[in-house]
């Protein structure tokens, strides 16, 4: 795998690893946008990235330890990390889900993250059920000021809505997509608007359609389990997987005519527009079509 | 932007049997590399449609059926029979556009085998067939081996007894055996090293359970010797 010359894709920071993929004293090896890396942990805090060529280390690359995961990246002038207050407050679980491995370009990820349409049918009687499945309108915005894509006003049914949850219930949502990589959620699933649960999604795209994804989340439960809360959230995103590793084609087609679009996707159609306008090519189907 | 945008031969071949096609039911099929969804409504005909729901390219082969509509699996949209979008989950009042339509393909179902021809003419035939009471299946096999492989390696296969081969069509094969026994084989080209074969035979006298069950197994035969290596180089199965 060759590392991209997509100037526009390299200039983020990207999640490449968690604490509990690295031993301290250890290292693992992994890829970044087609290239080798390996990010090491000479002592328990200290994270460390460097280039990986033929088994050689080369250049070494910047390194930031944030929401529970370890960012490098390939760029010179990267877009910064967003600001994420939740992970901040003292008396929030902080809770990483680890990274599961799809087989998809990082922005059909995003997008399955941003819909709330499949709720129904792919997280049925959990997130959503096939007899309330109307998406209500709501308020999508590229807010330019930030360059970030938030989605507000929206409300889904859900049977179930989160581990914490204790009965059917209409659920509030806030989206925000940070970058082409990144995505995160509040929902409320207390009755305080203020304490929203907080959950992110930061894509590691290893080549155009081979991804890891990361999960933290900040959390205002004190009744569950780590273990429980971990293991609803990965019952949530191994049905996603199923999805997203069958959509076709797997890299994302920006062309208007390529998928058609309902009113519910109105996220999607301005994350689409957005990555256009920035220009990105990788992973990105119209490109390989050239 | 066409995802499939080949121009594709006029023929028709074959992909299924049509007994292994239960009704309600969606599977994968491919023809040529193009991945197409092949469905069966709770009643009626098997439809093979292009493997990708229009709205965000899910493959329609995991859809569910309910009556006669294939529904995506990942958003609930609904397909009628012509291919026509007849429901939006999302917005359940919204009579979807005329415009939102599945990509269909030319289907039949002849001789017990279900036939598709994925180009837009159509004037092609279902290959003829001698004249029969009827067909029966015997069984589908997938091979390791490209279709002019498959296609040799059934006119060379020792069937214990005489046999007279004919190709009545491109991708179409029948072997007679002794006075009685006709075998029809169809050739689904999947890829360049990979075949699917339909197998029906003709109706006979014959206690049809123990002969099907005993040509079964001659397929089966057939196709180890075809993949042991009617000549050229095989490719291992890691590779593949």
């Amino acid at each position: 795998m060759a590392i991209t010359t997509d100037p526009v894709a390299i200039n983020h920071w990207i999640a490449c690893g968690w604490p509990g993929k690295v031993p301290v004293g250890g290292y693992w090896d992994t890829v970044l946008l087609g290239q080798n890396i390996r990010v090491s942990r000479p002592q328990p805090d200290i994270y460390e990235a460097a280039i990986l060529t033929a088994g050689a280390l080369g250049r070494r690359l910047p390194v930031q330890s944030r929401f529970c995961c370890i960012f490098t990246t390939l760029g010179q002038d990267p877009r910064p990390l967003p600001q994420i207050d939740e992970f901040d407050e003292p008396d929030r679980r902080l809770i990483n889900c680890g990274s599961v491995g799809v087989n998809t370009s990082p922005y059909r990820m995003i997008e399955n993250f941003l819909d709330m349409a499949h709720f129904p049918f792919v997280h049925t009687n959990i997130l959503g059920a096939e007899k309330k499945t109307e998406v209500v309108s709501h308020k999508i915005e590229h807010r330019k000021d930030v360059d970030e894509i938030w989605a507000t006003d929206c409300r889904f049914f859900q049977p179930a809505a989160s581990k914490a949850a204790t009965g059917g219930q209409m659920t509030d949502y806030t989206y925000r997509v940070m970058s082409p990589f990144s995505i995160m959620l509040y929902k409320n699933v207390h009755n305080d608007p203020g304490r929203n649960d907080a959950i992110c999604m930061f894509v590691q795209p290893k080549g155009e359609a081979q991804c890891l994804a990361y999960m933290p989340m900040a959390l205002v439960d004190d009744v569950n389990t780590t273990a429980a809360i971990i293991d609803f959230q990965q019952t949530i995103f191994l049905q996603d997987r199923v999805i997203l590793e069958n959509q076709r084609p797997a890299l994302m087609p920006l062309a208007p005519a390529a998928e058609i679009p309902t009113k519910a996707d109105v996220g999607s159609v301005t994350f689409r527009r957005w990555l256009k306008q920035m220009g990105i090519s990788f992973g990105i189907y119209e490109k390989a079509a050239a | 932007m066409q995802i499939n945008d080949q121009v594709e031969a006029d023929r028709w071949v074959g992909v299924a049997l049509d007994s292994q096609i239960q009704s309600a039911s969606s599977h994968p099929v491919i023809l040529n590399g193009r991945e197409l969804a092949l469905w069966r409504g709770e009643s009626g005909p098997a439809r093979v449609w292009d493997d990708r729901c229009p709205h965000r390219g899910m493959r329609l082969s995991f859809g569910f059926v309910r009556g006669n509509t294939l529904r995506c699996l990942y958003h609930g949209w609904t397909y009628g029979e012509n291919g026509h979008c007849e429901a939006i989950p999302a917005h359940p009042d919204l009579a979807p556009p005329k415009t939102i339509c599945a990509s269909t393909h030319g289907t039949a179902a002849k001789y017990g085998i279900i036939w598709v021809n994925l180009s837009a003419t159509r004037a092609a035939h279902v290959p003829d067939l001698p004249n029969q009471p009827g067909w029966l299946p015997v069984r589908s096999v997938h091979l390791r081996a490209s279709a002019p492989q498959v296609l040799d390696g059934i006119a060379e296969f020792d069937y214990g007894e005489p046999a007279r081969t004919s190709m009545p069509a491109q991708n179409a094969c029948v072997v007679v055996l002794g006075s009685d026994t006709q075998l029809f084989f169809a050739l689904q080209p999947i890829g360049l090293d990979k075949t699917g074969l339909h197998v029906v035979v003709n109706e006979s006298g014959e206690p049809q359970i123990p002969r099907r069950q005993r040509l079964a197994r001659q397929v089966a035969r057939l196709r180890d010797t075809i993949e042991a290596g009617g000549g050229g180089v095989w490719p291992s199965p890691r590779t593949l």
